[in-house]
């Protein structure tokens, strides 16, 4: 069965970028729907019941998260993570490019539900088009009366504002997205308060995922009870998976959760349609960087959070990235542990400090300089930084060593020498 | 209250209290790094891990569950917590010495050290330093980080003149940064760069330009930020640190003067939560220095012939009494005696004994200079803030309302101190005929027109009266006072200047508080001695606000040094008929000066006859004298100093007198001694002694009451042993050390007394009416008389400069920079000229100028002056 994408519609109608075709292929009706017919409240409950769970990596269900805000205290912001820095996922992008409409009317509607009046989108700097195409998205919006002051005839005003980031991959944390907005450095603050009591300049705020507040509309046009219909009982709904790495197809692919497999997600024809050269698979990372990796004996997980967990990964953003059977893996974890030594953002000992060490060993054993110790020094450092960082980067740091040290040792194995000495290969 | 158990030990403490702080009393030691307990917490270092453990609830019944032993089960949160975050909850169950803590702090050092250099043996905190203790108690033996690739980085950046930064020694605590920024309120440092490159940074040009930038050097955990003043000149365990007092200005903050081979090397911050808490001012910290200049006197000198010439003690006490002794009894009415007030108590108690009870004179005053504007001495005397008042205290439930004050450059300590209480619930009142830094912090703020100080606090009255908000039961003329109180609250908001609403909302918050507190400062002061009606006013508005005579309710005087106040309750004024210093210069013949330099600001001030001068420097004044007596630094003597919120405090000797140089106290006995006295004192706590005696509001106030808490430093750590205090000072494990002792007011003695009250119709020519007024402001950091022996200082002291509101320079034509001359319309008649500064701290039709500055001494205040133009002849040379 295909499905008919609910997030991705530009698959099916590749000009609803253009906001006429939008509003003729039914935009902005649950808008006006919200508006009329329901209470800011009665929103949120329909996403609540909906099931929906935030898309940009931790899976907490939405509807939930906004009802944390405390009552009556005002202003409140809504800031929408538009980040997207996790290697491996381009999916808000190609959301935002090519159905910004519907992201907007999320955002439209997520705001109307928590009563804020001023929605902060965080975009990446290096999707200059991405934010010019929101921009243009708003100002059309706004010219037909779905934003500004007394949108659609109601009380209700809203402005939205297109924040630009300066490259780092912390500001996609939602603490140090914040502190970014606010014009100071990008780095995590202490939680609790949570940014639902205290966020943006002190207020309450919530922040979601792009991809999150795309599913915002459909679930308000047809209602949570349909929307409940898609996807498993605990994972309700579509997901946008970003394929990449050695296949022959990388790209966006929607589905509903649980409905496919990871091999399915490779190999399927209306998905990545295999590994390039006819490969084997040898390692899968599921959330970009971020999680252990998997391998060949996973293909059969199901694509859900609770399978992946199941399986000793995340699903996170649903970054899928396949290494075929020549992979070099301490060298791939390598180019991770650069990744995460360079984004580390330095606010706290273990991940500042550790970062730095484990990658400093990993360019050891890859250059051939690694000795048996640094192999046994690795897990050490990995473990000191588990459990004790200020934020979930320094966790995610540890993933790409001990994931693969776990199923490929071996070859960690082949790269050390008593000495340090061994020629290198490449 | 919380019922907590840490390590087997169960404590009740108030809600909101953090692990770490709940953990002290019950003596469980939690390391940290950036968390202190003056600031919010950052949970940076991770050092404070701990593991904890909620009691485990049935949600049927809503209580824990116990086992079969009838403990509550615990459920273990699955990651150690940071105890600098983890606020207590009822229940709550903590572990600081488990196995899994102590790897946990293990890793962390680890982590710190791979990028630490590791030069203890040539670093300044070497010693007191919170790295080398923690990895001592806590960290591990040695390092496995044994790959080359070791961090560098910068190891001498200058941040400012006065502080140096070793970027390698740096572990990014944000200590320093969090400093400038929650607690000075200036926030010149930054972090930059992220990951093993975060750095440390000021963005502040002139750099890191804070008057209180030194401590950060203090509450650094590692010797990452030194003093350019200290660097290498000692290790800090060869230092001796005595308690001392600092003798800058009237808040009396409490020091160590960290000494070696007899010259003192550093001056860090003593904790006293009543005066200082753990902050010192960078003028405090710096100005020592004049104590070890090579321009000190060190003998007694008398003139011969037309020189002053050195001479032996006994020459130089005996020239003196020869001269004195034929005039004895006869007529002291011709002597007069000057002193300043940053001596200590025992000098100005014993000086005025000298006067009062051997010369038969009453000609003795301290009010000159900078003195002169002191005033509202009966206010402190009945209702001066009640026992127990500590400013950086004040909570919910107390107003405090600042006039005419500018604590940023005059009481700098201060102002951290009331820069914190709104943010504890107390509610701040700051107004002045201009904007200060403290009314950022303020909920209410203020601008009044200068001149109209009486108007402004009648006004508040009359909203207290009109709102029904006022007491009685204390005041005599309560009745008639409100009836003559003739003006409306509309009609002194007219003259102040201010809105209606503002006297309302502040005459009546002030009034309806639970408690109340009035600071007023120099330039309310000069306005009291300008127009009776001022204090006139500020008397009716305590007594009617009934905001005196118990803690947190009264009236504290800003004075302009340290020990203003101890000058006062020694009795250095001219009581009964006696001459007041502006007198003494033309009537007197026999001018005794001691510590003090009348001829720096008064260029025609003369040698009236006869001068002695003691002092520590050849001053203008002594250059002019006949005999010249060599002090001894406050360094080189104990003594006491009475502070702003009339704390007296005690200071120890810290130092060999330099040469000859003798302390005030036993000068003046040995000349005592001299014409005839049976003086015996044989240190300064016997002449407290007597001073406990004789002055009743000094009961009791021995030095050995003083010197509790007031003690020498414990040496620095011991290997393995425990920290030792400038390392739990610096790591804020100190609670609540408290010293010195405030005396108790009138009001507070004499519960029962009642006070009159009176209204004094505000006298309008005081008001300003045309032209423009004269602020005189000061600033911190100056060339004045101790100040330019330290090189750091001068380099930091500001070009003068005219301050103009924008709107008049406009009007005027003066851009930002230009030169302006202002002409004063005093006698004789001056002008000055100066750069303009339009940066709106003045409202319209006042200009500003720091007093304290190249050029700019002793002005006029409150003089009406003219400000034009100076056209610039240098374009033309150009
Ligand atoms: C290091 C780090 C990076 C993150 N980057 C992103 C990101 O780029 N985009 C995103 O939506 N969420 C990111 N997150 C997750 C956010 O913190 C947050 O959970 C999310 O934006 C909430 O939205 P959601 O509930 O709609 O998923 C990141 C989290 C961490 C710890
Ligand atoms: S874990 Fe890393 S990214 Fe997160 S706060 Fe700590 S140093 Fe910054
Ligand atoms: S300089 Fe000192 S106080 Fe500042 S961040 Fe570095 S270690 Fe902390
Ligand atoms: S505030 Fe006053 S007493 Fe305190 S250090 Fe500064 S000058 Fe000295
Ligand atoms: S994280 Fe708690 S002291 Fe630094």
């Amino acid at each position: 069965m295909i499905w008919e994408p609910i997030i991705l519609r530009n698959k099916n109608i590749p000009e609803i970028a253009d906001i006429d075709v939008y509003e003729r292929n039914g935009g902005f009706t649950a808008l006006k729907k919200a508006l009329k017919e329901m209470t800011p409240e009665q929103v949120t409950d329909a996403v609540k019941a909906s099931g929906l769970k935030g898309r940009g990596g931790a899976g907490f269900p939405t509807g939930l998260k906004w009802s944390f805000l405390p009552k009556g205290v005002f202003p409140r912001y809504l800031a929408v993570n538009a980040d997207e820095s996790e290697p491996g996922t381009f999916k808000d992008r190609e959301i935002m490019e090519k159905n910004p409409h519907q992201f907007i009317e999320g955002v439209i509607l997520s705001a109307y539900a928590i009563q804020c009046a001023h929605a902060f989108i965080y975009i990446r700097g290096e999707y200059p088009g991405a934010a010019n195409i929101l921009e243009q998205a708003i100002a059309a919006a706004k010219q037909r009366g779905y934003l500004g002051a007394q949108i659609l005839g109601s009380a209700y005003d809203l402005e939205i504002t297109v924040h630009r980031g300066a490259g780092a991959y912390i500001c996609g944390e939602e603490t140090a997205m914040l502190e970014s907005l606010e014009g100071k450095l990008g780095m995590p603050r202490v939680k609790p308060p949570f940014p639902a009591v205290v966020g943006l300049y002190g207020k309450p705020t919530v922040i979601n995922n792009v991809e999150t507040l795309t599913n915002v509309p459909p679930i308000i046009d047809k209602g949570a009870d349909w929307y409940k219909t898609i996807g498993t009982e605990k994972s309700s709904g579509p997901k946008v998976f970003c394929v990449s790495g050695h296949v022959n197809r990388p790209g966006n692919y929607e589905a509903p959760l649980g409905s496919i497999t990871l091999r399915d997600l490779i190999f399927g024809a209306e998905y990545a349609q295999g590994v390039r050269g006819e490969k084997n698979v040898k390692g899968i990372l599921t959330a970009g960087a971020s999680a252990p990796m998997l391998t060949a004996q996973h293909l059969d997980t199901k694509l859900d959070y609770e399978a992946v967990a199941a399986a000793g990964s995340i699903l996170g953003s649903a970054s899928i990235i396949v290494l075929d059977e020549d992979t070099d893996i301490p060298w791939a974890t390598q180019k991770m542990s650069r990744f995460f030594m360079h984004e580390s953002c330095g606010k706290c000992t273990p991940c500042r400090e550790g970062t730095y060490w484990m990658f400093v060993l990993m360019e050891r054993i890859n250059t051939g300089k690694g000795t048996a110790r640094d192999m046994e020094m690795l897990p050490i450092v990995a473990n000191q930084i588990l459990g004790r960082t200020l934020c979930p980067l320094g966790e995610f740091a540890t993933s790409p060593v001990l994931g693969t040290l776990k199923w490929f040792k071996h070859e960690y194995e082949a790269k050390v020498s008593a000495d340090g000495n061994r020629e290198t290969e490449k | 209250m919380p019922k907590v158990t840490i390590d087997g030990k169960i404590i009740d403490v108030p809600a909101g209290t953090l692990i770490v702080e709940a953990a002290k009393p019950v003596g469980s030691h939690i390391p940290v790094f950036c968390y202190h307990p003056k600031m919010a917490p950052a949970g940076m270092c991770r050092m404070c891990l701990v593991q904890v453990g909620m009691p485990k609830m049935d949600p049927a019944t809503k209580q824990p569950v116990v086992d079969e032993n009838g403990q509550p089960v615990i459920n273990w949160m699955p990651k150690l917590q940071t105890g600098c975050t983890t606020v207590v909850s009822e229940g709550m169950v903590v572990h600081t010495t488990t196995p899994q803590v102590a790897e946990a702090r293990r890793s962390i050092l680890e982590f710190l050290l791979t990028s630490h250099p590791l030069d203890c043996p040539v670093c300044d905190k070497g010693g007191e330093c919170p790295l080398q203790d923690h990895t001592l108690h806590y960290g591990p033996g040695n390092t496995r980080f044994y790959v080359e690739s070791k961090f560098h980085n910068d190891k001498a950046v200058p941040l400012s003149p006065l502080i140096m930064l070793d970027r390698e020694r740096c572990i990014q605590c944000g200590r320093c940064v969090r400093f400038q920024d929650e607690i000075a309120g200036e926030p010149s440092l930054g972090l930059a760069d992220r990951g093993r490159g975060l750095e440390v940074t000021t963005f502040d040009d002139p750099p890191f330009n804070s008057n209180f930038s030194g401590n950060t050097i203090d509450i650094c955990p590692v010797g990452a930020l030194t003093s350019r003043d200290f660097r290498f000149t000692a290790r800090v365990f060869e230092l001796n640190d005595y308690p001392s007092v600092c003798q800058q200005c009237a808040v009396g903050c409490n020091v160590y003067l960290g000494t070696r081979d007899n010259l003192i090397r550093r001056v860090t911050p003593r904790q006293n939560e009543a005066v200082n808490e753990v902050w010192l001012c960078d003028k405090g910290r710096l100005e020592h220095h004049y104590a070890h200049s090579p321009e000190r006197v060190t003998t007694p000198m008398i003139r011969a012939e037309s020189d002053l010439t050195p001479v032996s003690w006994y020459e130089a006490l005996n020239f003196v009494a020869n001269r004195i002794r034929p005039t004895l009894g006869e007529s002291g009415k011709s002597m007069a005696g000057l002193a300043g007030d940053r001596l200590a108590n025992e000098d100005l108690y014993l000086f005025q004994k000298l006067f009062r009870e051997i010369l038969g004179s009453n000609n003795l005053d301290h009010r000159f200079g900078w003195s002169q504007w002191n005033a509202g001495d009966a206010l402190v005397k009945n209702f001066g803030a009640g026992v127990g008042t500590n400013l950086g205290e004040l909570g919910k439930g107390v107003t405090a309302l600042l006039l005419g004050a500018d604590p940023q450059t005059e009481q700098p300590v201060l102002r951290l101190r009331l820069s914190k209480i709104t943010r504890q619930g107390a509610t701040l009142v700051v107004a002045n005929g201009r904007a200060t830094k403290l009314a950022q912090y303020a909920s209410h703020k203020t601008i009044y027109r200068y001149g109209a100080e009486a108007y402004f606090v009648l006004g508040l009255v009359r909203a207290m009266i009109d709102a029904g908000l006022h007491k009685s039961d204390k005041a005599n003329g309560a009745t008639e006072y409100s009836a003559a109180l003739n003006l409306t609250v509309a009609e002194c908001a007219a003259k102040a200047e201010v809105s209606a609403d503002t006297l309302k909302t502040i005459g009546e918050t002030f009034a309806a508080s639970e408690n109340g507190i009035i600071l007023f400062g120099r330039e309310f002061m000069y306005a009291m001695q300008r127009d009776p009606a001022v204090e006139a006013a500020l008397n009716a508005l305590l007594i009617l606000s009934g905001h005196f005579g118990r803690k947190n309710n009264g009236v504290i005087a800003l004075y302009p040094r340290s020990n203003s106040m101890g000058a006062l309750d020694m009795g250095m004024t001219p009581t009964d008929g006696g001459m007041p210093a502006s007198e003494m210069l033309t009537k007197a013949k026999l001018l005794y000066v001691m510590g003090a330099d009348p001829a720096r600001e008064n260029p025609a001030f003369k040698n009236p006859g006869f001068m002695i001068v003691q002092d520590l420097f050849m001053t203008a004044t002594a250059q002019k004298a006949d005999v010249v007596f060599p002090a001894s630094a406050w360094a080189e003597r104990d003594g006491t100093f009475t502070n702003t919120e009339r704390r007296v405090q005690y200071f120890a000797r810290a130092l060999e007198p330099l040469g000859q140089a003798r302390p005030d106290w036993a000068i003046i006995q040995e000349l005592a001694q001299q014409l005839g006295a049976k003086w015996t004192y044989a240190s300064a706590g016997d002449v407290m002694n007597e001073i406990a005696q004789r002055i009743p509001t000094y009961a009791k106030m021995t030095h050995a009451r003083l010197q509790v808490n007031a003690r020498r430093r414990a040496s620095v750590q011991t290997v393995g042993g425990d920290a030792a205090e400038p390392v739990q000072m610096a790591l804020g494990e100190l609670i609540g050390v408290v010293s010195g002792a405030q005396w108790a007011t009138f009001s507070e003695t004499n519960a029962d007394a009642k006070f009159d009250v009176k209204f004094v119709q505000p006298a309008d020519s005081a008001q300003a009416t045309a032209g423009v007024y004269l602020a005189v402001t000061r600033a911190l950091l100056d060339c004045g008389a101790l100040a330019q022996y330290s090189e750091i200082i001068q380099t930091r002291v500001p070009d003068a400069s005219v301050e103009i509101n924008s709107h008049d320079a406009e009007a005027w034509e003066i851009a930002n920079g230009a030169r302006v001359r202002i002409t004063f319309e005093s006698k004789p008649p001056r002008a000055l000229e100066l750069p303009a500064r339009v940066d709106g701290s003045v409202p319209p039709g006042v200009v500003a100028v720091a007093n304290n500055l190249d050029g700019t001494m002793n002005l006029p205040m409150g003089a009406q002056v003219q400000v034009t133009q100076v056209q610039v002849s240098q374009a033309i040379a150009d």
